[in-house]
């Protein structure tokens, strides 16, 4: 019995502690839409479209329930014209209050105490002679109050000479403070400031700092968040106060003026609320909680029944933007229907991804993916964290593997293989690039999707390199001794050359099958020599060099690292050549030194997620012909689509010639786009066949991830190669330290 | 008459012990009253801080490394019995942390105890600047570790101090830690950080041995050796476990001094134990970590065992 007693004692002692050791599991949610899910309240969003149309809003200004917007549209015809619209943000209605005059622009608009508005605007006036041509120009600034009821003028002042020192003035920010005072900042280097009948009081200089957004508080003083600190404008001091308290205001924030506290600050990933008095800031929801891009956002204001809202816009293909109003109420979270989380863990967002999971949250019903963002903060303790998370309960669903060494989370079962999912939604996988899956492949198993794509490569003239896209280091050293250039790459230091010869494709010298290293061979060695022939980095001074097309042109460079996400880049690198180029690749024993870049992040399912099917049903739609064709791009894009068809949309766009009908009625080509390097500028023409065809090969000849080499091998060969660089050791004794040292790690790793 | 005498004297005795079993009776009654199981509870209480300490930090995390030592990795929790194992024992970097793990402590131990107990010997006779002496031996005790191995790296660096006293005899230079001569520098460092304890001990070993038997012994015409021998070292026996046990744990930590003086990977004849299983934890490979762990201790257990024989056969006739 007494036994029975202590083993029930134990046995419940060891309950405890399970149970406490279970609750460690999983760490606290860093966004703020987890918090705000524990803390039982969310904001829904309400999207509504706006009630005028118009190609561009320049200027907004929000007092109460209303917005007064400017708006501008174009017409073939008649050019440009603009409207002030007062907005009623309750009733989503807008009325037509001022017309702009010709050319003319609003820079920036008040809400005065006594309800009427001051506008700040800008407008060129040209004078043509007979043929059309402009003979005289002048600009002029006008400060005008209108009537908030009915747009009817109440004073209209010029106050271009209130700017002697400059003949064009662009005013980027204006508020007003309490005793009705006009704030006007460059966003350059100056703050002017006007009394309320359009006086001079006095300019600010704000030296070399940056002013990334100015308001006026709700407590009627003006605030400007510099260099990512808000500090207040001290007008009686002239200049630009102490930073106000520990408030943190990031570098790309924004203030907007709050009904209820003193500001509402909107970054790139939340919004928030910043009480002066208690010097306080507290976040309100984050923007892709709320099915926002928070690179749409144009204004946030609050509303008196306590929502807030928002003016969003989205450019659109056949240019112009569409605006919409979102009003956002907090709501008890058992109010909404509920969905199913899958958490999408990322270092850094891409805003490709970003649209493509707010599409995605807005249109699934059973799903919802919230963004977990590790580098936000800290990267470094971001990775560390990631890596942690990757092997715990607390594995986000979807991973973003950018950043991670994939083979290693695989080999370690983190890793869903997505080719049972392809071919179950009935994907095939000869529609796409075999070779660029490939990189995410291991044992024939797929770890790894990435929608879009670059090449990271090393460039030559065809005469020096030949055709083929590869090389090995041996036949890279062969030729730089044989024509030994002034320059062998335009950023030639010797931890730079290392990089290429060694880093960027470490596979060279180390076996993973067999466990063999071979650094103390003979192509390391020379690798080494190779590298010791260049400066420091702390040595160079590359502002000294002429810039890279002239030394191209002179033949006073060899090689060019670059990327290629484009046939025009391939055009715009011929022309910078000025011959033949041939993408020869980072140095490897197998001649693939061409490198797969993800563009816009690659996506991984961990092997654990409870919604695999969610989480798959989005990383279909990144593969799918919709998405991957909106991939297409007259312009060329930031890198190429992995969808076959896609791929060749993009090329056949690539060859098609625009034309223009001259005087005569000829049909004449017209350049595509105009592409530029530094100095460098070219017109690029319809792409070629041949031109094509050698894009074609280079993405052919890639299979491999680029810079996936294990900073540890990195710091062991920094260690070792320092006494060989300062001439203290041989080449060959630090080859067989490296050698040995490197070996453990591969030894370890198998 | 004196048998019926020690009769009466028996009956008296059983009586007695009656007298007692009744008493023993009533106190084990009186042991479930609520008093008693009160203070019992009140005990329990007391007990479970540490009780509970002892299981968190001690049995659950040894119970958890048993266990992912058994199955494929943390997320698929896949049951593979002793693949673990397998893989671990044939990993080339693990032979090669255990070979050297091996022959470190199989130097560095005898090494640490024997010129210890050689330096409480000598500071034990008469010998001007004894308590210097001492203090310069417990003195590396006192010097953080970050600054011993600053002070290594500047005498066994290749441009350090002992290549400058090989240049000055028109040797060439060594590469001291990255070389085969590598694990001797360790030992150095190794002897050089613990000799003072293990003095310590043995002089405190040495003071604690009757005089009485040594003055008899020297009047027996026992040898200096025969008394060093039979007697000294038995009574010292349990000591000298002691140092051999502290000094083996010791020589697994030298990983520590190893770490920062040439990081995660240092060249093959540092690369201890402790280095791979501090970077199979940092790569997130808790099953093969796990594994070598409980290889380790298992190691660790049949050689303290062995150690606990050997002093109880050379101790035994001189504890109480």
């Amino acid at each position: 019995m007494k036994k029975n007693r202590k083993f029930t004692l134990a046995a419940v002692l060891a309950g405890i502690l399970f149970t406490a050791l279970a609750g460690c599991g999983k760490s606290g949610g860093n966004q703020a839409g987890e918090d705000g899910a524990k803390e039982g309240s969310v904001y829904v969003p309400e999207f509504m479209q706006l009630d005028l149309t118009c190609d561009y809003m320049d200027s907004f200004v929000a007092a109460g329930d209303v917005a007064y917007i400017s708006a501008s549209t174009w017409d073939e015809e008649a050019g440009y014209s603009g409207v002030v619209y007062k907005y009623d943000l309750m009733e989503n209605k807008a009325q037509q209050l001022f017309e702009l005059g010709e050319n003319e622009n609003i820079y920036g608009m008040i809400v005065n105490e006594d309800g009427t508005l001051t506008m700040v605007s800008g407008s060129d006036n040209y004078v043509f002679d007979e043929e059309g041509e402009v003979v005289e120009n002048s600009f002029k600034m006008s400060a005008f109050r209108i009537s908030a009821e009915d747009g009817t003028v109440i004073e209209e002042s010029d106050i271009t000479e209130r700017f002697p020192e400059s003949e064009y003035i662009y005013i980027q920010r204006m508020c007003g403070d309490a005793q009705g005072n006009i704030y006007l900042s460059d966003g350059n280097s100056m703050i002017c400031v006007l009394d309320k009948n359009y006086q001079k009081l006095c300019d600010i200089d704000i030296g070399d700092q940056w002013i990334n957004s100015m308001a006026a508080s709700k407590e009627g003083d003006v605030y400007a968040s510099v260099d990512g600190k808000l500090k207040k404008i001290d007008l009686a001091g002239k200049k630009i106060g102490e930073t106000v308290g520990n408030l943190e205001i990031g570098w790309g924030d924004t203030l907007y003026t709050g009904m209820n506290t003193s500001f509402l600050v909107s970054s790139n990933s939340q919004v928030s609320v910043l009480d002066l008095s208690a010097a306080t800031k507290e976040t309100l929801f984050n923007w892709i909680d709320v099915d926002i891009n928070a690179e749409n956002i144009q204004y946030v204001g609050e509303l008196s029944d306590g929502r807030i809202w928002a003016i969003t816009r989205e450019y659109k293909e056949e240019g112009g933007a569409a605006y919409e109003l979102v009003c956002f109420t907090k709501k008890d979270r058992s109010e909404v229907a509920a969905k199913d989380e899958i958490v999408f863990g990322t270092m850094w967002m891409d805003s490709d991804i970003r649209k493509q999971i707010i599409d995605f949250n807005k249109t699934n019903s059973q799903y919802r993916i919230v963004v977990r963002e590790y580098g936000a903060d800290d990267y470094e303790s971001g990775l560390i964290q990631l890596g942690a998370d990757l092997t715990t309960a607390n594995c986000p669903d979807l991973i973003n593997l950018s950043q991670v060494d994939f083979a290693q989370y695989a080999s370690k079962g983190v890793l869903e293989d997505l080719y049972p999912y392809m071919e179950k939604s009935g994907i095939k996988k000869e529609e796409y690039l075999e070779n660029i899956l490939k990189a995410y492949e291991v044992d024939g198993s797929l770890y790894g999707i990435m929608p879009l794509f670059y090449i990271n490569s090393i460039a030559a003239k065809t005469s020096l390199v030949g055709e083929e896209n590869g090389w090995t280091l041996t036949e890279m050293l062969d030729l730089v001794d044989e024509v030994n250039p002034p320059y062998v790459m335009m950023y030639d230091s010797r931890n730079t050359m290392l990089w290429y010869c060694v880093y960027q494709d470490i596979d060279e010298f180390i076996d993973w099958e067999s466990g063999e290293c071979f650094f103390n061979g003979e192509e390391f060695i020379r690798a080494l020599e190779f590298a010791a022939r260049f400066p420091d980095d702390a040595d160079v001074d590359y502002s000294e060099r002429e810039s890279i097309e002239t030394l191209l042109h002179e033949d006073k460079v060899l090689l060019m690292q670059t990327t290629l996400s484009s046939v025009q880049e391939y055009q715009m690198m011929r022309g910078m050549f000025g011959e033949e180029i041939t993408y020869v690749g980072f140095p490897n024993k197998e001649q693939k030194g061409n490198l797969v870049v993800s563009a816009s992040g690659s996506l991984g399912m961990s092997s654990k997620s409870k919604y695999k099917d969610g989480v798959w049903e989005f990383m279909k739609t990144l593969i799918e012909k919709e998405y991957q064709d909106s991939l297409v791009n007259e312009h060329g894009n930031w890198g190429f689509p992995i969808r076959k068809e896609s791929l060749e949309k993009q090329f056949e766009l690539d060859m098609t010639p625009n034309y223009y009908e001259d005087e005569d009625g000829n049909q004449i080509e017209n350049p595509k786009t105009t592409w530029g390097y530094n100095d460098f500028t070219i017109e690029i023409m319809a792409a070629t066949q041949e031109e094509v065809d050698a894009v074609k090969a280079l993405i052919a000849s890639a299979e491999k991830v680029s810079g996936n080499t294990d900073q540890q091998i990195i710091n062991i060969i920094t260690e070792e190669t320092e006494p060989f660089f300062k001439g203290q050791k041989s080449a060959a004794d630090v080859a067989n330290i490296i050698q040995n040292r490197v070996q453990i790690y591969v030894n370890e790793n198998r | 008459m004196h048998v019926s005498k020690s009769r009466e004297k028996r009956k008296a005795l059983q009586q007695e012990n009656d007298g007692a079993k009744k008493s023993v009776k009533k106190i084990e009654k009186t042991g479930s009253n609520p008093r008693t199981r009160r203070g019992k509870w009140i005990s329990a209480g007391y007990l479970f801080p540490s009780a509970a300490g002892v299981l968190l930090f001690f049995v659950l995390p040894f119970l958890i490394v048993i266990y992912y030592s058994v199955v494929d990795n943390p997320i698929s929790h896949q049951f593979v019995f002793l693949d673990n194992f397998v893989m671990v024992f044939q990993n080339a970097a693990f032979q090669q942390a255990a070979k050297n793990t091996l022959t470190f402590s199989a130097s560095a131990v005898p090494l640490a105890v024997v010129l210890s107990l050689l330096l409480a010997m000598m500071l034990e006779s008469k010998i001007p600047f004894k308590s210097q002496f001492r203090t310069f031996f417990l003195s590396p005790m006192m010097v953080p570790i970050a600054s011993v191995v600053l002070i290594w790296q500047v005498l066994f660096h290749y441009n350090g101090m002992m290549n400058e006293i090989l240049a000055f005899f028109h040797a060439d230079k060594v590469d001291w830690l990255n070389s085969p001569y590598a694990q001797v520098v360790i030992i150095i460092l190794f002897l050089w950080k613990n000799l003072g304890y293990n003095m310590i001990l043995f002089m405190s070993a040495l003071s604690s041995i009757p005089k009485d038997i040594i003055e008899v012994a020297v009047l027996e015409s026992a040898s200096s050796f025969q008394i060093f021998w039979r007697i000294k070292l038995r009574y010292m026996s349990s000591t000298i476990l002691f140092v051999t046990i502290m000094s083996l744990i010791n020589s697994f930590k030298v990983f520590r001094e190893i770490y920062l003086l040439k990081g995660e990977y240092p060249y093959d004849t540092m690369y201890m134990l402790q280095h791979f299983m501090n970077n199979t934890f940092s790569r997130l490979d808790y099953q093969k970590m796990s594994a070598a762990a409980i290889m380790m201790a298992i190691v660790m257990v049949v050689i303290i065992g062995i150690l606990f024989l050997t002093e109880n056969h050379f101790g035994k006739d001189v504890e109480g």
